[in-house]
């Protein structure tokens, strides 16, 4: 019982970890609808960010927070450099993913020119450790899911309070319509890269504490959860992925503590492979996205 | 290097087919060829123990090389088929190149971890070499002519699939999948076809590696090499061979070979290879910004019809053996040209109102019979009985009830019964209940105010949108449980609101794609080579010259159906349509935007089609065809029926004009 409570209290880090990349990820999928492959890559970036930052004495959580706003600014730049140009041009939806994969590949090289290919490590201490109803958690595990809270509470107030998170929304479900009514549908994608790219850059020092020792791939081994996670909760839809996080990271830990680590992707993949042939559209979806259909 | 060149082009072949010809985005590609090299190894291999016991993997089954590379390639087509399961459930592409990613991320991860399948990342050595009988010295060339053979047989091979019927309906799939679906073709099949196809490439390619370097490792099979295949196609030029091999002599052989022998530094000896990777991710975006259609691009057949300029912009056409048509763009223009007795008439003569008057057209519409499209053959009795329609013969039915709605219709069956037919949207009730039939040889009308349910009716008739509840029926046969595209084949043939041509094949390319039981369309057929298919291509190539002559579009044969005028467009779907050969022919919203000289022409040609015999479900908005052309109109509104007979007596009745006037 201990093992899986134990196992549970992991997830749940893990999983405030992986809810923090997916919402990023599916709110920019969502808004924009490019399925962005750089993304994992932004987050290593994130994540030597931090360790360059660390390096010259900068505290670990002051350098995610500055990680945060570099990745921010360097996911803007990419959308307003690479994808939006190409979007205009009437690229097709698999050139885009095509261009951001390689865009990645240029990324991860680039890092891997800079850092080396060998793994390295933040060194942090793990802290003190909490222990409550049979949960164990590091004090930083414990800022990590506070910050995830934090920053899941402010999109949703942004989404849902805001103006600008009407606009959004409004972007997401038919731009064109957006537009026609005012909207900056530009400007508007061009807040919700830098937003999702702040969240992915918060997400990469996050994975790089709680990993303990990464290298250059540690944005796509990491993508298999975020994907999950994603589609767990209906592609496009932040609190599906919220919870969809929380699901892959409770669940993959509780599996893995039952039989090997080593399989734990593998764990995270066929929850993602169930979810694909049972629910296609997620935990929450609703019955309107079908709706798309009618018009043919 | 030559035999990285090979390898890397059979491999970039393949995905070649898979993306650039079929537009399956498989992200997974390197981990068929992965298992090509890795199955060759294990069927080569002697047993675990016997080779020392120092690396572990299963079977060791010590066969001829010859047998493990057919094998490997073999087995990796059925990989390929698995991989391609992930498309069954019609995902959307989004979904199915995240899957595919992460499935490629995945098979690294595995095969790091488990060694006793694998032997882990240490990967397997000493794999014998496929030419261990020749002196060793001049082995190389040895085995840069075997994969030179193989290269040359794979090329053979895949020509005969990405042209020929088989690349051309590969091609319609990748433009548009729902009109190939519309059209009676079985999207997933040919997806999962080609998947084979594409794993069989990959296996061989791996095969022949492993077998050349005498290694196996995971780490030379990363998700990143899928990549470098895939910038190869890009520069090289999706969906053309030849171009892909140009492509592939630059990207994975220039640039992935070529910086090693860049100047070394010796603090990090890796960094010409990281160079080598972002040279390349530069190239991709590259070439995706500047010239998407690669060096290379795809060829563009010319099918067109004989005499006729092919390109836009070109002066009027001169129809052959005709006389000389002044107005080419005018509704009738061209097709009474092709017969002088009806040429003297003037063009006007073509006056939707009058009815069975002009016998528009001197060639028969009717699809399935190829010959008669030259415009010989006329239909003569029944083209004019559809224009007629003697008010006699229709026995308008009476209430409003359901039951009360089918009209009877002396001496005809219905072609088409719909009963109960429901169709919910979240908690909106799309259609509610609706039961009709369609007579047999006729045009039946379904109008309504929008949002009635009218295109979701025709959605449901042609399988593209699944109902709640309700039957449907066609020609005796319960069809409501068959998928969309063998509806399509039964005859159940639907146009789309929006014309949905394929965009990057030439008009007359999308009305060849659309016709049914092609010889050529299967993979088997068109393995078996061009006489197969050449006799059945050639007829209906006749067969669509004189549906483009017909509808007047015999001078954009050979032009891109993108390029193609709104208007076209929409001729296109309806001629696309005719092509599948349908014995009920949906039409949705036909004349919607269509210029008055080509409404006149399509009304004509439904007619014509009627009088011919063929079933027709008209949803349309301008009343005035509705009346000139239906015998029987069912109006809906909110998703349910509210009366059905003749317009004119419609009109009268107050259900509905209440309904169009309240909404």
């Amino acid at each position: 019982m201990s093992v899986f409570i134990e196992a549970v209290g992991f997830g749940i880090a893990a999983g405030a970890v992986i809810a923090l990349g997916a919402v990023g990820f599916t709110v920019q999928f969502g808004i924009s609808n490019v399925l962005n492959i750089t993304y994992g890559a932004l987050m290593t970036l994130a994540a030597y960010l931090g360790y360059a930052l660390l390096g010259v004495g900068v505290a670990v959580w002051a350098a995610l927070a500055v990680a945060a706003a570099g990745i921010a600014l360097a996911s803007a730049g990419l959308n307003r450099l690479l994808i939006a140009p190409l979007r205009r041009r009437g690229t097709g939806f698999v050139g885009v993913v095509i261009v951001t994969v390689a865009a990645g590949i240029i990324i991860q090289y680039c890092i891997v020119a800079i850092a080396g290919p060998d793994t390295v490590s933040y060194g942090q201490q793990a802290g003190s450790t909490v222990r409550a109803a049979g949960l164990v958690l590091t004090t930083s595990q414990l800022i990590i899911i506070g910050l995830t809270v934090a920053a899941m509470l402010a999109l949703h107030l942004l989404l849902t309070r805001t103006q600008l998170g009407r606009a959004m929304r409004a972007t997401s479900a038919n731009p064109v319509v957006a537009r026609s009514c005012g909207i900056r549908t530009e400007r508007i994608i061009d807040v919700t890269w830098l937003i999702s790219g702040a969240l992915c850059g918060a997400a990469g020092v996050a994975l790089a504490i709680t990993t303990v020792t990464f290298d250059f791939t540690l944005g796509p081994i990491f993508l298999i959860y975020r994907i999950a996670a994603a589609v767990l909760g209906g592609i496009g839809q932040p609190y599906g992925a919220m919870l969809g996080g929380l699901v892959v990271g409770v669940g993959t830990q509780v599996a893995a503590a039952y039989t090997s680590p080593a399989y734990q992707d593998v764990y995270a993949f066929g929850l993602l492979i169930l979810m694909l042939l049972i629910r296609p559209r997620g935990l929450l979806a609703a019955g309107t996205a079908s709706a798309r259909r009618l018009a043919g | 290097m030559l035999v990285y060149l090979g390898t890397d082009l059979l491999a970039a072949w393949g995905l070649n087919l898979e993306f650039g010809v079929a537009g399956v985005a498989n992200f997974a590609y390197i981990v068929l060829v992965a298992a090509g090299a890795y199955l060759y190894a294990v069927f080569t291999l002697g047993p675990p123990a016997a080779m020392g016991g120092f690396q572990q993997y299963i079977i060791g089954a010590r066969l001829p090389v010859a047998v493990a590379v057919a094998l490997a390639a073999l087995i990796c087509g059925g990989l390929g088929c698995l991989i391609g399961v992930t498309g069954l459930k019609r995902l959307r592409a989004d979904y199915q190149a995240m899957v595919m990613l992460v499935i490629s991320i995945l098979a690294t991860t595995i095969i790091g971890a488990d060694t006793a399948l694998f032997n882990g990342n240490a990967g397997l050595s000493l794999i014998p070499s496929p030419l261990a009988s020749v002196d060793p010295a001049h082995r190389g060339w040895y085995y840069v002519a075997v994969v030179g053979a193989v290269c040359a047989a794979g090329y053979l091979v895949l020509c005969r699939f990405t042209t020929g019927p088989f690349g051309r309906v590969l091609r319609a799939v990748r433009e548009d999948e729902d009109a190939a679906i519309a059209v009676g073709k079985n999207v997933v099949g040919l997806r999962l076809a080609v998947q084979a196809v594409g794993g069989v490439y990959a296996g061989l390619s791996g095969a022949l590696l492993a077998g050349f370097i005498g290694g196996w490792s995971p780490s030379a099979w990363e998700y990143v090499e899928t990549l470098a295949l895939l910038t190869a196609i890009i520069v090289g030029g999706l969906g053309n061979d030849a171009g892909v091999l140009l492509g592939v002599v630059i990207v994975p052989v220039l640039i992935l070979q070529g910086v090693q022998f860049l100047p070394q530094i010796k603090s990090a000896p890796q960094l010409a290879g990281d160079l080598g990777w972002i040279i390349l991710g530069l190239l991709t975006i590259a070439f995706v910004f500047a010239r998407p259609q690669g060096l290379i691009p795809e060829r563009r057949p010319r099918l067109g019809v004989p005499g006729v300029p092919a390109d836009a912009g070109a002066p009027p056409a001169r129809l052959p053996g005709g006389a000389e048509s002044d107005v080419p763009a005018q509704a009738g223009g061209p097709v009474q040209a092709e017969r002088p007795v009806q040429a003297e008439r003037p063009a006007q003569a073509v006056e939707p109102a009058q009815p069975g008057g002009p016998a528009q057209a001197g060639g028969a519409a009717q699809p399935g019979g190829p010959a008669q499209a030259g415009g010989a053959a006329r239909p003569g009795g029944p083209a004019q009985a559809g224009g007629a329609a003697p008010a006699g013969t229709l026995a308008p039915a009476v209430g409003t009830g359901p039951a009360g709605l089918a009209p009877i219709i002396a001496g005809r069956p219905p072609i088409l019964s719909v009963d109960g037919l429901v169709r919910r949207y979240g908690g909106v009730r799309a259609v509610d209940g609706a039961s009709f039939t369609a007579v047999a040889g006729g045009i039946t009308g379904l109008i309504g105010p929008n949002g009635a349910g009218k295109s979701t009716v025709l959605g449901l008739v042609s399988g593209f949108v699944r109902p709640d509840a309700g039957r449907i029926t066609f020609d005796g046969r319960d069809v409501a449980a068959l998928p969309a595209h063998r509806r399509a084949r039964l005859g159940i043939v639907r146009t789309f609101q929006l014309p949905r041509e394929f965009r990057a094949l030439t008009t007359i390319e999308n009305l060849l794609v659309a016709a049914p039981g092609q010889r050529g369309e299967s993979a088997a057929g068109v393995a078996a080579g061009r006489w197969l298919w050449r006799r059945d291509e050639d007829e209906l190539a006749e067969a669509a010259r004189g549906l483009l002559r017909l509808f007047g579009m015999a001078e954009a044969a050979d032009e891109r159906a993108g390029r193609l005028s709104g208007g076209q467009k929409r001729m296109l779907e309806v001629m696309r349509a005719l092509m599948a050969g349908p014995r009920l022919l949906l039409l949705d919203e036909p004349m919607a935007g269509l210029a008055p000289a080509l409404a006149e022409r399509l009304e004509a040609a439904c007619r014509q089609l009627a009088g011919a015999g063929m079933s027709i479900l008209l949803v349309e908005h301008e009343l005035g065809v509705v009346e000139r052309l239906c015998e029987t109109v069912v109006v809906m509104a909110q998703g349910k029926l509210i009366s059905t007979g003749r317009m004119a007596e419609l009109r009268t009745r107050k259900e509905v004009q209440d309904a169009y006037v309240v909404g």
